[in-house]
């Protein structure tokens, strides 16, 4: 290729030019650093969150970003019918972290991009509402359905007074096993086991993973320490680089344990029963030391363009007529008292299904507990420490 | 023909024109979206805290001495991937060009088409072929070739190709063939033919004929297809999360999880600047290398 | 023995490619095989047994039917506005010498070297720092924005050491510089831009990062793969897919078969004034030549 360049000088910058768009760049950041040096990017919560008022009867659009596959079909043509609110259902929630990069602009802004009600899990709702992108529920309005709330979902830790969240749906992470190929896999800690080196899999969900290697450890994340999650990571960190741990993974898991390149992950209990139809061997294993449990939420950030309309959806989900339908669609753990019942009449599975409605023996270990300690700047530190070990 | 003071400003201002709509889109949507990340680029702090300009250059230098092992590891993925691309595409390219008939365009739809069914499924599709238990896995087993690619440090393990580098080199060389080989024949196709067999009765064998002929004549194809695959499969972030592990983590993995997962926005757009200096500075390399000629053709104004 | 050895050799080169093209296409393989699947659960990855019912049904799925009704469009709008665009760029950058040339060759090539995540978190932040609303638009725009520079490449690639004496020529004849353009220039410079817009397609209809923070809440057919991955494919995702796939190879068989009926029939039938057939290739093309 040398032959075929001409003698043309293969060209420098003339140090002029290289000098003028140094000297506007600098102008440009200039001017930038001047008009403020807060413009608009974060800068905590507010400290007054507004109220989202219902008034009168529900009426116009609703606009809900859920997740996908999270209702079964009937459901939203018959909350049309029975209101007259026309809905508009979207399912462009599909990772925590994803969701919030792409609304955080608007959020910031007071803007929630015509949406009414959002679907997110617990950690994610209580930073939008620190950072102060939600709006506080309006109680009154909401009374039918917080009659109906399970007891064991009443008061979390991150919104012990249900102030801003509502949950949809709810699960449980813990150990999704194939036990004929891993049949002595009952704790977090069997993951850690050399016989099963490159075939275990964990979270990449922060908050997931560390709260139950620290429960496997005896350590309860309500007391734990920051030095506790350090050396908890440590401990994966170890793992991983030792090749143990195959890979960190979203739900990419069960892939990996329907084709068998896995045996034992950490995952959550609505994806084992859908693995479990196709491959009776692979369960959900509740962990000797219990499981996290989460819900994903309803909230209602700022700038709603219709509350009325979103506390009729949240009561009309909250009876157990309708959460039955969504409960059977979804196998995971339903936040609505009563929806067993007419789950029996109907004679489905679902009712008797323990990850559905897990007794409390089934879940006495569990806990909800899944932030790091220390403020927002330990925090960070922890989450630092955690993805170093996920993206090496 | 107008007269010759204002038709030669006129023919000054054509490539202004020309280049008018597209360089707006880009200057528009591109370099004024990058302005602002640049600024974000220098601020310090969290999202909860706020963010402030501190004309924190550090920054950058963090970025760089942070994620070194990131970066070592794209350019080589990315540079191993296009060598790859360009041993299997430029003789397929060269067959659509040359021997392709009337076939051409069919077959270059072909070499496309799997771009139609989304990344997610053909990955799927990937998985599923390499698989631990697959008969790939299992005839390169058995000869041998995974034990070879343990001992030469492609991989760590002898039992799989899953979550190895060379899956995710595997991954990112397909999934960028189409970038190798659309260049390449756009500008294979174009050689007169007369020239190829003017040299062959000149007494050239169809082999120097090639290397005397076709191949310095496609190198414009070249540089413009090891562009085209080596700067995106750099920053390449998806075939680590799927054929790959923690381990092979790649820059493009380390901005995502800095951006969406610990929402470290200055960190994120610092690692990007970063990244798109030290590409920048191979490109100046390779160009010189190459000559700019084949790159950007300087040739002189024909009219 | 050495009968096969030479058949080898000068067929090694097609050979060569029929391995390509199959490597290329074993996924789509995995995939079609796959659209045939039964599985009982949501996750459609290991093979349970034939069914067609996935066949039967292929639009069963509301939101993904409409994700790909946008896709498509979208794709197809970009592809004309970027390849318009970047082939105006090309020209410029190419065939003349102008102040900025050097920077404008830079900015072409930056875009490519840009993570998508930035990219499209950095777009974003425009929109809604203006107000404008997230939808179909803000994705044509992204779009259009990231394929120009991949454009320019391809088509620069084709048009450098472009023999001009063919311009030249026509100028001479007496065309002036718009219809050497239309009747000389572009008809030659097609094969790059077939080969560019194929890029520029390719490119918008399998974008996930960039739409995802661009899209507001559009769903496009990646985008709600992803989204829906999170909980199950359904089997129609497969289907619809191989669907695409099929649709497209026999487009362009068909267009294949119908030019060489076209020959055929311009071969056996004596040339008429206003034969919309007659080429002036009523011999058969030298040996060795490039058809087509």
């Amino acid at each position: 290729m040398r032959g075929l360049s001409r003698t043309k000088d293969p060209g420098k910058w003339a140090p002029w030019r290289a000098l003028l768009a140094a000297g506007v760049l600098a102008a440009g950041l200039g001017i930038a650093a001047c008009g403020g040096d807060d413009d608009g990017i974060g800068g905590g919560g507010s400290d007054d969150v507004s109220v989202a008022e219902a008034e009168g009867e529900p009426s116009g659009t609703l606009n809900v970003s859920n997740w996908p596959f999270y209702i079964d079909k009937r459901t939203v043509g018959e909350f049309e019918k029975e209101t007259g609110v026309k809905v508009e259902y979207n399912e462009d929630v599909n990772d925590n972290s994803e969701f919030f990069g792409k609304v955080q602009p608007q959020l910031e802004r007071g803007e929630s991009g015509g949406r009414d009600i959002m679907v997110v899990t617990d950690w994610m709702a209580k930073k939008m509402y620190d950072l102060g992108y939600l709006q506080d529920f309006d109680k009154d309005a909401l009374e039918p359905a917080f009659a109906n709330l399970v007891p064991a979902l009443e008061s979390p830790s991150f919104d012990p007074d249900r102030n801003f969240s509502l949950p949809w749906q709810s699960g449980m992470t813990g150990l999704v096993v194939n036990t004929a190929e891993a049949p002595d896999v009952t704790s977090v800690n069997d993951l850690f086991d050399p016989q099963y080196k490159g075939r275990v899999e964990m979270l990449t969900e922060m908050r997931d993973t560390v709260p139950l290697v620290l429960k496997a450890d005896g350590i309860n994340p309500e007391d734990a320490t920051e030095e506790d999650w350090t050396a908890a990571i440590d401990k994966i960190r170890d793992a991983a680089e030792s090749g143990q741990i195959r890979k960190f993974t979203g739900n990419e898991y069960t892939k990996d344990l329907a084709n068998g390149d896995a045996v034992a992950v950490i995952g959550w209990s609505g994806d084992a029963v859908q693995l479990q139809a196709d491959n009776p061997d692979i369960q959900f294993v509740m962990p000797d030391e219990g499981c996290m449990l989460w819900s994903d939420n309803m909230v209602i950030p700022v700038g709603a363009p219709n509350p009325t309309a979103a506390y009729a959806w949240m009561n009309y989900a909250y009876e157990p007529q309708n959460q039955a339908q969504i409960a059977n669609y979804n196998y995971y753990f339903t936040p609505v008292d009563g929806t067993r019942e007419v789950l029996e009449e109907e004679g489905s599975d679902a009712a008797d299904s323990e990850l559905v409605f897990p007794d409390e023996e089934f879940t006495a270990d569990c806990s909800t507990q899944d932030e790091p300690p220390g403020g927002p700047e330990a925090v960070a530190d922890v989450e630092r420490e955690f993805q170093s070990v996920i993206t090496g | 023909m107008k007269g010759g003071a204002s038709s030669s400003t006129r023919r000054r201002l054509v490539p202004y024109a020309l280049l008018g709509p597209g360089l707006v889109w880009l200057l528009l949507f591109f370099v004024v979206p990058m302005y602002f990340m640049g600024e974000v680029a220098l601020r310090s702090g969290t999202l909860e805290t706020g963010f402030q300009f501190n004309w924190e250059f550090s920054n950058f230098s963090d970025a760089l001495s942070r994620y070194d092992e990131n970066f070592i590891r794209s350019f080589i993925y990315a540079g191993v991937s296009t060598v790859l691309a360009l041993a299997i595409g430029y003789p397929l390219a060269y067959f659509i060009a040359f021997r392709g008939g009337r076939w051409k365009n069919a077959l270059l739809f072909v070499v496309v088409a799997p771009f139609f069914t989304t990344y997610l499924i053909r990955t799927i599709g990937w998985t599923t072929i390499l698989s631990d238990d697959s008969v790939v896995v299992d005839v390169a087993g058995s000869l041998g070739i995974l034990d070879l690619f343990q001992t030469l440090g492609f991989t760590d393990t002898d039992n799989r190709l899953l979550a190895t580098p060379v899956a995710v080199i595997a991954g990112i060389t397909y999934n960028f063939l189409p970038f190798m080989i659309l260049p390449l024949y756009a500008s294979l196709e174009r050689i007169d033919q007369s020239m190829i067999e003017a040299a062959k009765d000149l007494y050239s064998s169809a082999r120097q004929a090639f290397l005397k002929v076709t191949l310095p004549l496609s190198a414009p194809g070249i540089v413009a297809g090891t562009l085209l695959t080596f700067i995106p499969a750099a920053g390449d972030y998806v075939n680590v999360i799927f054929l790959g592990s923690g381990n092979q983590s790649m820059v493009g993995n380390a901005i995502q999880s800095l951006y969406l997962n610990l929402r470290d926005y200055p960190t994120a757009a610092a690692l990007s600047f970063m990244l798109m200096a030290v590409i920048f500075a191979i490109v100046v390399v390779y160009i010189r290398f190459a000559g700019s000629e084949a790159l950007m053709g300087d040739e002189e104004e024909a009219t | 023995m050495s009968g096969a050895w030479k058949w080898l050799r000068r067929n090694a080169i097609a050979i060569y490619a029929a391995i390509a093209i199959a490597y290329m296409l074993v996924p789509i393989a995995v995939i079609g095989v796959f659209s045939f699947n039964d599985p009982a659960g949501k996750f459609n990855y290991t093979w349970q047994g034939l069914s067609f019912d996935s066949w039967a049904d292929p639009f069963a799925v509301e939101g993904l039917n409409s994700a790909m009704v946008t896709s498509l469009q979208l794709a197809a709008l970009s592809t004309v506005v970027s390849t318009i665009l970047g082939t105006l760029v090309a020209l410029a950058l190419v065939r003349h010498q102008f102040l900025g040339r050097r920077a404008a060759n830079l900015l072409i090539v930056i875009p490519m070297a840009t993570p998508e995540v930035v990219i499209g978190a950095a777009l974003l932040s425009l929109f809604v720092t203006y107000n404008f609303a997230l939808g179909f638009t803000s994705l044509l725009i992204a779009h259009v924005m990231f394929s120009i520079s991949f454009v320019v490449v391809v088509v620069r690639s084709r048009l450098i050491g472009f023999d001009r004496s063919l311009e030249e020529a026509a100028r001479d004849l007496g065309a002036n510089s718009f219809q050497t353009f239309r009747l000389v220039t572009l008809p030659l410079l097609t094969p790059g831009i077939i080969g560019a817009s194929l890029l520029a397609f390719a490119l918008s209809i399998d974008d996930f990062v960039i739409s995802n923070f661009n899209a507001g809440q559009t769903e496009t057919f990646p985008l709600w793969v992803f989204g829906a991955s999170q909980r199950g494919i359904p089997v129609q995702v497969y289907v619809l897919a191989t669907m695409l796939f099929a649709v497209t190879v026999f487009a362009m068989a068909f267009t294949v078969w119908q030019q060489r009926r076209a020959e055929r029939m311009a071969a056996m039938a004596p040339e008429r004034e206003d034969d919309p057939y007659a080429t002036t290739a009523a011999m058969p093309p030298a040996p060795g030549a490039a058809g087509g």
